[in-house]
């Protein structure tokens, strides 16, 4: 069943063309079988089969998700138009699993599983950033992240995965650290109390970062690269719950939110979020706290569907808080430090459903004068460019800064702003690598960096 | 001739409206099914209630159309408008009804020159529409046959139909006309279950199925890997 093309694919060592993102091993067996056989056990396990099967049978082929998928209009590649990616895991679903398809292939023939196919699948899905833009839409109502997830998820179970993303979530699941960017729990405590000399300095304040505290009110995950290349953004943070004196903690044995199974396997997803609640239980903490990062935060909301046993806790990310504890004058911010102009990227994953997309314009609004919006933005916002895990994969920079990135670049320099706030690990390595590219005037921060700037400590 | 005219009117006709009503319940049903099966699978029951209607309502009625593609979106309403209600409220349509199912809505059935007005801008819609799809590479990359066969066959009852309400007046050709005008509605209904078609039931429910298909069941991930061998492996 070895078409030459994946025989190709074999001999050039691990890296694939198109995409050009590594992977580990390339599978040894009969690619065709194994992808039937994987997407015949995820059909039957999980929930997505309802949306397929209804998927297959309503697509008009309308191209109205051309308009607004920001790769496509990077490249005009038909390849990479939302429904002609959906497509090819449509095309393999109407063919072997529907009714109708199986009948219609008996008599007629057509659509056949090739090793080319899944080779394409392996790009393209990989292409699409996940962002769900073009879901708003599409007048069929097809979900077109949701067949970039399945088909992702599939792929994983066949080791298809970019190397990256495997390497960090092993390290997280199963290594000594414990967390995707592999930090000793002893560097993350001389960070930490760097951090504190740092925000001693900053507002003569002893700010504290409470490690393992039983009982308290909020247990606080922030994505973990932070702790290496966000420092302004935990130190907003802690000066927030501090002069709102909020009752948190972070846990040593467990404090990455970062959670690698939303794009690319519900597997991981479940297993990383058993890890949230262990460290929830074992320091009896009421909330969960997540920081600023839209994928953690909304791979965090399924620890309503995997907590085992009763009482999930509530979710909450820090803008959400900060935004609550700002409208109850807990905390106070001085409009008088910022006077550049600023702009907001939203996050697709906090954004796209129109989840939190005010709190974080009131809050900006409260004490930042020149405030502009890109267009279009809130549930309309262009994805950053390195959705879907896309940012991680280091060897696809160019691509992600000149092609996905491109959208976003264009609407932040039309803003003319001095600071691009995205408060999302993901986004701001990747904005913070597209301004580069791309030459891009202005300097990307977090929200809280910015609060960390005009908080006002009543001492 | 006389006599395929009447099968297609009888006989043909019955069972292809019993296809298609059957077809798009059974659709119907499925899919109800199937998101209701999601639900009670999965632990977590809460959806994005506010989002899932402002799309599905939006999408349902031209609300949310001319966000994008305003030409062929309006085109598009257009020949919906036309195909939907010309063959619904046309007099000779209710009289066939009430002939054949004894019940009908004559009553409220369009003028002649309406009728045949609407026809003509249906035809006029749904050739435009195979132009816009022709035309573009866009779309002609990401359609399949039946994206083209559709529009064909849809317009043809209305040819047909319109030739024989305004042109035509010899009895024979009339007749050839008038047979395919009838045989292609009867295709027409047989394959609505059985293609995109299906959209005109299942619109309603996409959106809601999405949202439900979002919501994990949390035991699937562990039991993929025993059915696939992988039990307690490694990543
Ligand atoms: C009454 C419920 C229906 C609704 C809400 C509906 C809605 C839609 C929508 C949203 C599209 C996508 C393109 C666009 O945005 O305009 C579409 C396309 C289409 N519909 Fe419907 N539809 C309905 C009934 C039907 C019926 C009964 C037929 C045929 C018998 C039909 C035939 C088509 C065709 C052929 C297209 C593709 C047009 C093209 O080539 O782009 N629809 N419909």
């Amino acid at each position: 069943m070895f078409s030459d093309k994946s025989i190709a694919v074999t001999d050039e060592k691990l890296v694939i063309p198109e995409m050009k993102y590594n992977i580990e091993k390339v599978p040894e067996t009969d690619r065709v079988t194994q992808f039937l056989k994987i997407f015949a056990a995820l059909l039957k396990e999980t929930n997505y089969g309802s949306a397929l099967e209804l998927y297959t049978k309503v697509s008009a082929k309308c191209a109205k998700c051309t308009t607004s998928c920001h790769v496509f209009q990077a490249t005009k590649d038909v390849k990479d138009i939302p429904c002609y990616r959906s497509e090819l895991l449509l095309s393999v679903y109407r063919r072997y699993f529907s009714l109708e398809g199986s009948i219609y292939a008996r008599i007629f023939g057509g659509f056949e599983l090739t090793e080319e196919h899944i080779t394409q699948m392996q790009h393209s899905f990989w292409n699409c950033t996940a962002c769900r833009k073009c879901v708003l839409e599409c007048p069929s109502g097809i979900d077109h992240g949701m067949l970039t997830h399945i088909a992702r998820y599939i792929l994983a179970e066949m080791g298809l995965t970019p190397r990256a993303l495997v390497i960090s979530t092993r390290e997280q699941l199963q290594g000594e650290t414990g967390n995707t960017s592999a930090i000793p729990l002893i560097a993350l405590k001389d960070s930490l109390e760097f951090l504190e000399e740092e925000l001693k300095e900053a507002t003569g304040e002893d700010i504290k970062f409470p490690l393992d505290v039983e009982g308290a009110d909020y247990i606080f995950f922030a994505p973990v690269s932070d702790y290496l290349m966000e420092a302004e953004t935990l130190m907003g943070i802690a000066a927030v719950l501090h002069a709102a004196g909020v009752s948190w903690t972070i846990g040593t044995k467990y404090f990455d939110a970062i959670n690698y199974g939303l794009f690319y396997s519900d597997l991981v997803l479940g297993r990383v979020l058993r890890k949230m609640q262990e460290e929830t239980q074992r320091l009896k903490a009421k909330k969960v706290l997540i920081g600023e990062c839209g994928h953690a935060t909304r791979s965090a909301t399924f620890l309503k569907t995997y907590w085992q046993g009763e009482g999930c806790p509530e979710i909450v990310n820090i803008l959400q808080l900060t935004h609550q504890l700002l409208r109850e004058g807990r905390i106070k911010l001085d409009p008088t430090k910022i006077t550049e102009r600023v702009t907001y990227h939203d996050p697709c994953n906090l954004a796209r459903q129109n989840w939190i997309v005010e709190q974080p314009r009131e809050i900006i609004r409260a004490f930042c004068k020149d405030f502009v919006e890109m267009t279009p933005n809130k549930t309309e916002n262009y994805c950053c460019g390195g959705g879907g895990g896309t940012v991680s994969i280091d060897e696809i920079r160019k691509y992600r800064t000149t092609i996905s990135g491109r959208k976003k670049a264009e609407q932040i320099r039309k803003t003319e702003a001095h600071y691009v706030i995205a408060p999302c690990a993901n986004c701001k390595k990747q904005i913070r690598e597209t301004m580069e590219d791309n030459n891009v005037d202005g300097e990307l921060v977090g929200l809280h960096d910015l609060i960390l700037k005009a908080i006002v400590i009543n001492k | 001739m006389e006599d395929l005219l009447n099968f297609a009117k009888g006989p043909l006709f019955r069972f292809s409206f019993a296809v298609m009503l059957l077809g798009l319940l059974r659709l119907f049903v499925l899919s109800l099914i199937n998101g209701f099966e999601a639900k009670k699978k999965a632990p977590d029951k809460s959806i994005p209630k506010g989002y899932v209607r402002k799309l599905t309502w939006g999408y349902l009625f031209p609300i949310r159309a001319f966000r994008t593609k305003p030409i062929y979106s309006l085109v598009s309403i257009i020949f919906h408008i036309g195909f939907i209600l010309t063959p619904l409220l046309l007099y000779s349509h209710a009289l066939l009804f009430s002939e054949s199912i004894g019940f009908s809505w004559m009553g409220i059935s369009l003028s002649k020159p309406v009728a045949d007005n609407l026809a003509l801008i249906t035809i006029f819609a749904g050739i435009i529409l195979l132009l816009l799809r022709l035309t573009s590479k866009i779309t002609r990359s990401i359609s399949r046959k039946q994206d083209y066969l559709w529009l064909l066959l849809l317009v043809v009852p209305f040819i047909t139909g319109y030739v024989c309400s305004a042109v035509v007046t010899e009895p024979a050709t009339y007749k050839t006309f008038l047979t395919i005008h009838v045989l292609s509605g009867d295709f027409i209904f047989i394959f609505m279950p059985f293609t995109k078609i299906a959209h005109c039931i299942l619109l309603p429910l996409s959106q809601w199925v999405t949202a439900r298909s979002w919501k994990f069941v949390p035991e699937a991930g562990e039991n993929i890997e025993k059915i696939l061998g992988k039990e307690g492996q490694k990543l």
